[in-house]
């Protein structure tokens, strides 16, 4: 439940009891319902960042010191020193969970620490008994190592951790397209924490960093693990991630609001535009039509069955964001469906590519264009400058993209600069305009 | 009743951040305690590993084989390469098989690519993890060493089963530590 909500409802009672709305029992009741008001003070606040950002530094901090590799150390003192760091992490999270189960700046901390000298303890074993190996496979074990750590302790930061970890364990396994895919199934072991962090919104600078990083990392993943078969994958891949995290982040029941508590809307709403925004350049489509994209790098071919796990995300990913995109049409939102709409006009684009260089520029020509102009009048209705000027700059962008790639002459260059500029300052003065004489009524 | 549950986990969480690193430790000192020695001649060059420190990357001479009549080793398939002792008392590869092989000493290695005749292998010694500033001097005395014509750097391994645990990393005769602390004097 919104704890928001709730304040503004014990705000009202008493005035509703006054006018005889509620009765006094009745209020009683209501407040009974919700309970008290989960509030985190300032002071929390402050002790879950201290208090993780030490334990992390510290971490990071013994994981340094211990790759130092001190020769004068015997063996037996190594492998003191390799379990050591690790059983202290170990009793400290044992501790907090024992003691302090409610804190979520103890258990955050301790648990960002122990990841951390689970890290330190095999990578000094490593060390000692120069065990060879990539680097994947120490950073896999690793992770799994601290995977439950994000639930049994309820924290976001291992979370984060072990994001990253995946994340560079795939980019460190490129090569092996049977191995990165294991990412997805991964990544997906996090979701009912990263859910569950979304909606305990009281603390959400939490749910803003794991959101950022998740974006982050996908993104990355993407680009390791899929559509490695065919060339162009990417085209139709991004906007699909893109359009699934834009979903995601603009749906009411995550109960973040203000645009930096979304990174996912930010992020996706960002990559979507400039992805549309390139796919109106004519090389790209030149290029995907002659192929010229070699995948050297993996030697399955795109019928082969070891391709098939890869197929086989990237279709659902596909399917998720077509099914995203069905239900923000059917709920009537226009804002919403024109940016979930990008993956389907790409897949259309990459489709018809070879009958014509022209249909996916056309296409993305004008889908830029209807989308800042739908933004500009979306702004105008509900006088809302900032939005106003976010189309007119989105239009801005598109005119002057489109001079680049074309032989215009300067004169005429210049007359639709200027236009734009004019176009500019005189939407910007006729909304002040507005808003001031809203403003005297 | 849930917090037991929780701590009871956490128990067996724990005890799995703690195997894991201590089988790592257990296997590698029963190999060093028991396993077979050899000497592989190496060419030592020293790359750097964020988290687990420093070291000097080896470059095993000699880290391919005859390939096996009939049968076919793609790359990054795991076999089992052979050795033995050569006259001068280095060890080489002899044979290659792709089924554990009985009682002789033999190591678990990779395949890097076949070569017609010949099969690269991807051999379990690849590094030796060294203090920060010692890596880039091994490396720099070892450049010195074999100017002068005597490629003489070598590695003393052990191995069972299959498994290989780096003992030292010799240069000039020497231990590379005790050749890195006579080249600071």
């Amino acid at each position: 439940m919104n704890q928001k909500a709730i304040k503004w409802l014990y705000q009202e009672i008493p005035e509703l009891v006054a006018k005889g709305i509620l009765t006094q029992e009745a209020a009683g009741k209501i407040r009974e319902y919700y309970g008290e008001i989960k509030t985190t003070g300032k002071r929390s606040i402050t002790l879950i960042i201290c208090g993780t950002a030490g334990a992390l530094l510290i971490g990071l901090g013994i994981i340094l010191l211990l790759a130092y590799n001190w020769e004068q150390f015997s063996r037996l003192t190594r492998a003191i020193l390799s379990f050591a760091p690790l059983i202290i992490g170990q009793a400290l999270a044992l501790w907090v969970l024992l003691k302090r189960p409610q804190s979520t700046a103890f258990k955050e901390g301790t648990a960002t620490f122990l990841s951390l000298m689970v890290g330190a303890s095999i990578a000094l074993i490593s060390q000692t008994y120069n065990i060879p190996g990539e680097m994947g496979t120490f950073i896999l074990t690793w992770m799994l190592l601290i995977l439950p750590l994000v639930y049994l302790m309820q924290a976001s930061l291992p979370a984060a951790i072990y994001l990253i970890g995946i994340t560079s364990w795939a980019g460190s396994s490129w090569d092996n397209p049977l191995k990165t895919i294991l990412f997805w199934p991964l990544a997906f072991m996090i979701a009912p924490h990263f859910i569950w962090a979304l909606r305990r919104e009281i603390y959400a600078i939490r749910a803003t960093i794991l959101s950022l990083i998740m974006a982050i990392c996908v993104s990355c993943a993407t680009g390791f693990s899929l559509g490695k078969t065919w060339p162009g994958a990417w085209v139709i891949l991004f906007p699909t991630i893109f359009a699934i995290f834009y979903y995601l982040g603009s749906r009411k029941f995550i109960g973040l609001t203000s645009n930096w508590q979304r990174p996912l809307r930010v992020i996706s709403g960002i990559g979507l535009f400039v992805l549309a925004l390139q796919y109106t350049f004519r090389y790209i489509w030149q290029y995907l039509i002659a192929e010229h994209e070699s995948y050297g790098f993996t030697t399955i071919q795109i019928n082969d069955m070891r391709a098939l796990p890869d197929h086989i995300i990237t279709l659902i990913l596909i399917a998720i964001a077509i099914l995203f995109f069905y239900d923000t049409v059917k709920r009537k939102n226009l804002i919403l469906s024109l940016f979930l709409v990008v993956p389907l006009l790409s897949i259309l684009a990459y489709l018809l590519r070879k009958e014509s260089v022209i249909i996916p520029l056309l296409i993305f020509n004008i889908y830029v264009f209807v989308l800042s102009i739908s933004r500009i009048m979306q702004g105008i209705r509900s006088n809302n400058l900032a939005v106003v000027n976010t189309g007119m700059l989105l239009l801005a962008i598109l005119i002057v993209a489109r001079f680049f790639d074309s032989d215009i002459s300067f004169i005429i260059k210049g007359l639709v600069f200027i236009a734009v500029g004019i176009g500019f300052l005189a939407t910007n003065l006729f909304l002040m305009r507005r808003k001031e004489v809203l403003n005297e009524k | 009743m849930r917090n037991n549950l929780i701590i009871g986990l956490f128990f067996c969480l724990a005890c799995a951040q703690i195997i894991t690193p201590l089988s790592m430790l257990t296997n590698r000192e029963s190999i060093l305690k028991s396993g077979a020695q050899f000497k592989f001649k190496t060419e030592p060059v020293d790359p750097y590993d964020a988290f687990r420190g420093r070291y000097v990357a080896l470059r095993i001479q000699g880290n391919n084989a005859p390939a096996p009549q009939g049968v076919k080793l793609n790359s990054g398939q795991s076999v089992y390469a052979l050795i033995n002792n050569d006259e001068q008392g280095f060890a080489k590869i002899t044979s290659l098989t792709t089924s554990r092989p009985a009682g002789s000493a033999y190591i678990l290695a990779k395949v890097r690519y076949s070569a017609g005749e010949r099969v690269v292998l991807d051999l379990p010694i690849d590094r030796y993890y060294m203090e920060e500033k010692s890596a880039p001097k091994a490396e720099r005395l070892y450049r010195e060493h074999s100017r002068r014509g005597n490629e003489d750097a070598y590695v003393v391994i052990r191995v069972k089963n299959g498994l290989v645990v780096i003992e030292a990393l010799y240069v000039g005769g020497k231990r590379i530590e005790d050749a890195v602390k006579e080249d600071r004097k």
